[in-house]
Order: C-alpha cells, then structure tokens, then sequence
C-alpha cells in the first residue's frame, strides 16, 4: 500500500514527516494547530495506537503522545 | 443591581492601586499548571469567568508562608498564542489585558521537561512578546527515570529568562521560583509589551528548529561521567524523544482496540453506579435531615401562620433540594479529577469519540452524559472539558434527556400501575427499556440538531494522551471543594427563588378551608390534617392553574390533579410522587403503605363529574413519556443557565423538550387508543 500520511501508518510504524497540510483545500483547516502542537517537517513521528473504530490514531511525538481523528492525521504527509 | 456594578468597579480600582502585583500562570495542557496554582495559594481559589464569556480562570492571593503579596491568576492551558477557538481567543486576549487585572506584571509559564521543545514554544513566544517570563520546569522526576536532567542556569541563557526546577508534589523548588519573582517583579520593565501576531506556517517551522536546538544543548546525562555530545549523538533520538516507557506499556492496555473498549466500559459502569450508590446514603441523610430541621422549626414557630409554612415547606425545603444534589456533585467531581489527573480521561474521549461525533457531539462529551444518568446537574457541569463551544453546548442540550435519578420514583410508581404484582419482572424490564431509549433519544435529538444547524467552527479532537501519574489527592479533593462551592453559590439563589415562587403558588390565596363536612368522627388528627393539605392545595393558586392546564391535557386523558402534580414537580421530578398523594388525598398514615394506597385511589379516581378512570394503561404510560422528554428540573434550568452564561440554551430545553413530551404523549396516548388499549 501506498503510504503518505500518518493514517496510513502500521501500529508501531516511525515515518518522517515531510509536509503538514500542504494539499488541504478548507481555509478553516486546523493544519496551523498540528504544526503548533509540534508536527513540524523532519520530525519522526510512532502511530501508536488505533481504537476500536479505527479513529481517532494516537500518534507520539516529541516525547509526547497526541490523539488526532483521522481526517487530521491525513494531512501530516509522510 | 446598576448601583452595584459601580460600587463594585469603585473597589476594584481601590484595590488595584494599594494593589499587589499580578503573576499570571500559562502552561501548555497536563504542564503540571493547576497544581503549581494550588502549591501557591492556599484556601483562598475563587473561580470567574473572563467578562461575558464562559471561559473560567482561577484567581488566588498568594500563599502567606512566601512572605510576599501577589495575586495569582490561572487560566486554562494553551498550545500557543495563536488562537484556534473562540474560547482559546478569550484565554489570549484576557492575558494581554484583562479588565480586573490589566496586563500581568509577570508570567510564570509550566514547562513538561520531557518535552522541551513542544513546551518553550509558548515560552518563547511569551518572551518576544515582551513579557517578564520565569520558566517553571515540570515533571523533572519523569525525565530522570531516562536518566536525563536538563541544565536550568544554561537554559536560561538561552531564553534570556530565569528557569526553576519545581515539583509539585514536594513542593521543592517552589520557594526558589517565588524568590526569582520577587526580584524579577522589583526590576523596571523596559519594553512595552506587544501582542502576537499570527504565525506562518514558516514561522512556526523556524520556532521549532530554535526551541529544537536549545533542547539538544541543555540536555545532559543525570549520571556522572558521560559526556554531553554522546547523548545527544546516540540517545537523542532514542531517549530524548521516546514517550514514558510504562505509558506506552500501559496505553498497549487501554488503547487496545478490544481490551481498551473492555476496560472503558468496565471503569465507567463502575463510575456511574458508584455516583449513584455512593450518594444514595448520603442523599437519604441530608433529605431526612431537612425534614427533621422543618419539622423542629415549625414546631418552634407557631402554628398555622403564613410565615411558618414559608419557612418550613418553602425556605428549608427549598435549601434542601439545593444541597440534596451535593453528594452526587462532589462524588463526580472527585472521581473526574482523579481520572484527569492520572490521564485516562484523555483516553477515554479519545476511545468514544468516533461514534459521537457522527451526532455532532466530540468524545469529551461521553462523560458528562453518562454522569446524566445520575443527576443532570454535575453533568453539565463536566460539560466544561469540551474545548469546542457548539460541542459543548450540544452535550448540555441533550444531558437532561438522560434518565436521572429523579425520574426513578417517578417511574417506579408508574410502572407499579400499570404491571401486574406478581410479575416484577415486567415492570424491571420496562425500566431497563426506559433507561437505553433515553440514550437513543438523546442520540437522535444531538443528531438532528446538529443535521439542522451546520457549524462554522470546525470539529477538532487533537488531544494529548499525558503521561500516566499518581493524582496529588489533595489538590483534587480541594478542587472538587471549591468547585462545590462555586455550584452552591451560583446555582443556590436561583433555585431558593424559584422554589419560594412555587411555595407561593401552592400556599396563597391561604384559603383556610371548611373541611368539617367531610370530616368524620372516627378520623385520626393525621388524617385530618392531611385533608386539610388536600382541600388547601385543592383551592390554591397551583390548583387554579391546573384547572387552566387542563383543557391542554384533556386530549392526554389527564386531569387537573396530575397537572398540579405535573406543576410542583418543576421544582424537582420526584416531587411528582409526594405532591400525586397529596391531591389524591391519601389519607393511610403508615408511611410503608403510601404506594400501595396511592396505587389503590389512582385506580379508584374518576373525572370529574364522570364515572371514566383517570389513569388508564394508556394515559399512564402516556406519562411516562412525558417524564421521559420534559425538562422538569428547575435546578437542571438554573445550572444550564450558569453554565452556558445565558438564558438561551434553558429556555430552549423548557420549551422544545415540554412540547416533545406534550406531543409525544398525546400521540402514544391516540395511537394506543386506536390499537384498542384504554
């Protein structure tokens, strides 16, 4: 499968980020707030955990775990 | 109330210019801010809100043993000084300047050392603001388990800023951080302070890369004797940056996707029936209590007079169905601030917050529902971990649709109408029954109001799953106190006053009335007076009320009585069930025997003027589907009112959740008629 972003990741999986929100559409796009919580490009970024219905993903990085919804996790293209 | 404004805004510009300096917290979330708050104040937390907002900021006078007047000011945590909601915007706005505060004179920022270079992204965009900064680093013992420490003196280099290893907990280093404040407060401020602008997706990227490099520099080796280079070269990647090791063991757990949704359902069932059984006892204690307390007082007061029944059935009773939700309320409220401390919350909302936002609500909002279960009141009180507004008005929109505590006298009695004796069983199905379609109805009303009224804030969940600690037990129990409190004192007056209008309502035009036809001689003193109740309810303003009502009703197959119960029962559900056996005149003294009585004259009461039932298996069940739907709770009004800062969202419960029951009633009550039931 054609991994580009971190919903695309595998449990346990690390990836470096490329770009954040580059091909987001939406002006009220929350890729700034990724960006400040700390998914910038270069970093390296472990999908950690998937609930139940495969959303929201937990995702560490910088030393901290954050939960992102699926529709956010697509726009840290890795 | 305008003389008062003023009066006030007079003593707080007094205050201000004897006034002692302003410190103001700011932190990222889980920073370890709050309990920094409580290490330096003591009894002294006040909880407002920021002028016409919802948002809550804690304000206290710093603790006496620094031998140092400031005022301590904590608002919620922010990621950065770039607003992204409305409520973050109020958060920033009131840093710069609030209107009883002004600007603070300096800022205390909470920095997680095992993440530094998330964490002084604030800091440093505090500190290009101008602001006079002290950096107060957390959660150093969590970086030592990875055998790491940070330089603070070469950190503070670095940012221009003084940096001060505290711990919370043993409250080391909290007397050093007050020390540098008190110097740094003494120093004249040179820069004017400038408010942020809005950061480019570049700027944030450069921030990173600085905040990034200061990270690898101040980082050494907590052991003796291993060179700095070799740790940021080998274990900076592996170390620096890896999550707490029990964390990501214990997250393997609960955020597995079947044990995880396992262990979340386990642990809130084992919350919901404690808030209920736990508070049971207490509940009974605090109602027999205020009973006992009316009784002796109106024993005290003589007898038969206007202001004894005021005092009696409306101020005390009235206090008392205040404070009778206290033990559910304290009890929530201590168990959230466990589970947020030691950061299952966070996981929580995060394993239910698929299937709510498909109906518009956000995983926040699961909690604050099922303690709806219980009593509504802390429900929507908990509704403040909602970040997102409409989301959380949304959950305090649907939490009064959940079966509470209140409705089970309510249905218990119903229920015992209409199932045979012998077969309890039916009657504790049906209630199984009553209790799951309250989750779907609410369910389908969060899920149509949300179709119908398309948000322009857009639904974001991006919650950071902290690190597993053990919760400082005190902080959350003096928390939960002073959170009490604040419910009591904003809640209380409105409930009082509204409680002491519908005193009036069933107490004037204080008809005494002539009961000495029906009296007969072989009646009990206790029978008498209950008649006496009877006929004065029967002739007051409620009663008159009811007779207005019941052409409304009518259609339901109800009659005026049940409206006058239907009426006192605003002041609380299970008020239904006392004020039904006062207007069906039950006149049994033994207490054990009012149910099986009151069944006995429900079944036995007729129209008016007619020889038709009044509670047929249609028109009862009928009212159980207005007890489903109806918002009857004024207590659940006047905390809806605090809690969403207007009237709107109450006004809106009362009249679309009334017309809902109403309507749905009557439909159940024709359609039951038409397939044969009476």
């Amino acid at each position: 499968m054609n991994k580009n972003s971190v919903a695309d990741l595998n449990i346990g999986d690390t990836a470096t980020i490329i770009s954040v929100g580059d091909d987001c559409v939406e002006i009220h796009c929350h890729c700034l707030r990724l960006m400040e919580l700390g998914f910038t490009p270069g970093q390296e970024v472990t999908l950690l955990a998937r609930t139940l219905f495969k959303d929201p993903l937990a995702v560490s990085v910088r030393g901290t775990v954050i939960a992102l919804r699926k529709n956010e996790a697509e726009c840290i293209k890795i | 109330m305008i003389m008062n404004e003023a009066d006030e805004s007079i003593i707080l510009q007094d205050e201000k210019k004897k006034t002692f300096p302003v410190i103001a917290l700011v932190g990222q979330p889980n920073s370890g801010k709050t309990s920094l708050f409580n290490n330096l104040t003591n009894s002294n937390y006040k909880t407002s809100n920021y002028a016409g907002t919802t948002v809550e900021y804690g304000t206290g006078k710093l603790s006496s043993q620094f031998n140092f007047s400031a005022t301590v000011v904590d608002s919620p945590g922010i990621i950065s000084l770039n607003p992204s909601s409305p409520d973050e915007e109020v958060t920033i706005e009131n840093l710069f300047h609030n209107k009883k505060f002004h600007t603070p004179d300096l800022i205390i920022v909470t920095a997680d050392s095992t993440q530094l270079s998330r964490q002084l992204f604030i800091v440093k965009q505090l500190i290009d603001c101008n602001f006079k900064v002290i950096v107060a680093l957390t959660m150093n013992d969590m970086l030592a388990k990875k055998d790491l420490s940070i330089n603070e003196k070469h950190l503070g280099e670095k940012l221009g800023c003084a940096v001060v290893k505290i711990d919370s907990r043993t409250s080391k280093g909290i007397e050093s951080l007050i020390r540098h404040a008190e110097s740094l407060l003494e120093e004249e401020s040179i820069l004017p302070i400038h408010t942020p602008f809005k950061p480019s997706e570049q700027d944030i990227s450069d921030l990173y890369d600085l905040t990034e490099s200061i990270e690898r520099e101040v980082l050494t080796s907590s052991k003796n004797g291993i060179d700095i280079n070799a740790i940021n070269d080998k274990y900076f990647h592996q170390v620096g940056r890896k999550t707490d090791s029990l964390t990501q063991r214990l997250d393997k757990i609960f955020l597995h996707p079947v044990f995880g949704m396992f262990i979340f359902i386990i642990s809130m069932g084992i919350i919901f029936t404690s808030i209920f059984w736990i508070a049971q006892p207490l509940m009974d204690l605090i109602d027999s209590g205020f009973s006992n307390l009316s009784g002796s007082v109106s024993s005290l007061l003589p007898a038969d007079t206007w202001y004894n029944d005021l005092i009696t059935n409306g101020l005390i009773n009235g206090l008392g169905s205040v404070l009778i939700f206290l033990p559910q309320i304290v009890i929530l409220l201590i168990i959230l601030g466990i589970l947020e401390d030691t950061g299952y919350l966070a996981r929580a909302a995060m394993l239910i917050d698929k299937p709510l936002s498909m109906i518009g609500l956000n995983g926040r909002s699961f909690l604050p529902m099922l303690s709806g279960y219980a009593c509504a009141i802390p429900a929507i009180m908990s509704a403040r971990t909602i970040p997102n507004r409409r989301e959380r008005l949304l959950t305090i929109m649907v939490i009064p649709l959940m079966s509470c505590s209140a409705r089970l006298p309510v249905y218990a009695l119903l229920l015992a109408y209409l199932t045979p004796p012998d077969k309890p069983w039916i009657a504790g199905f049906s209630l199984g029954a009553l209790y799951l379609f309250s989750l779907v109805a609410s369910a389908l009303v969060a899920g149509l109001i949300s179709r119908f009224k398309k948000d322009k804030e857009k639904s974001t969940f991006m919650l950071e799953l902290p690190a597993y600690r053990k919760p400082i037990f005190k902080f959350v129990f003096k928390n939960s106190y002073y959170k009490t409190l604040s419910f009591v004192k904003g809640a209380g007056p409105t409930i009082i006053f509204v409680s002491l209008i519908l005193w009036c309502l069933t107490f004037w035009p204080d008809i005494h009335p002539d009961i000495s036809k029906k009296v007969s001689t072989n009646m009990s003193k206790d029978e008498i007076t209950k008649l006496t109740g009877t006929e004065r309810l029967n002739n007051s303003f409620a009663a008159m009320l009811g007779n207005a009502f019941e052409p409304v009703l009518k259609p339901v197959g109800w009659d005026w009585r049940i409206a006058v119960s239907l009426i006192s029962a605003f002041a609380a559900r299970e008020v239904f069930v006392s004020s039904m056996a006062i207007t069906f005149s039950i006149t049994d003294d033994s207490d054990e025997n009012i149910q099986s009585s009151l069944l006995t004259s429900m079944r036995e009461a007729k129209r008016f003027g007619t020889s038709e039932p009044v509670f047929t298996t249609a028109s009862t069940i009928a009212l159980i589907i207005y007890f489903m739907f109806a918002m009857q709770c004024l207590s659940t009004v006047a905390v809806a009112r605090k809690e969403t800062g207007s009237w709107k969202i109450p006004i809106l419960q009362v009249v679309v959740y009334t017309v809902m029951a109403y309507v749905f009633a009557l439909g159940a009550y024709h359609i039951l008629g038409l397939a044969g039931i009476k």
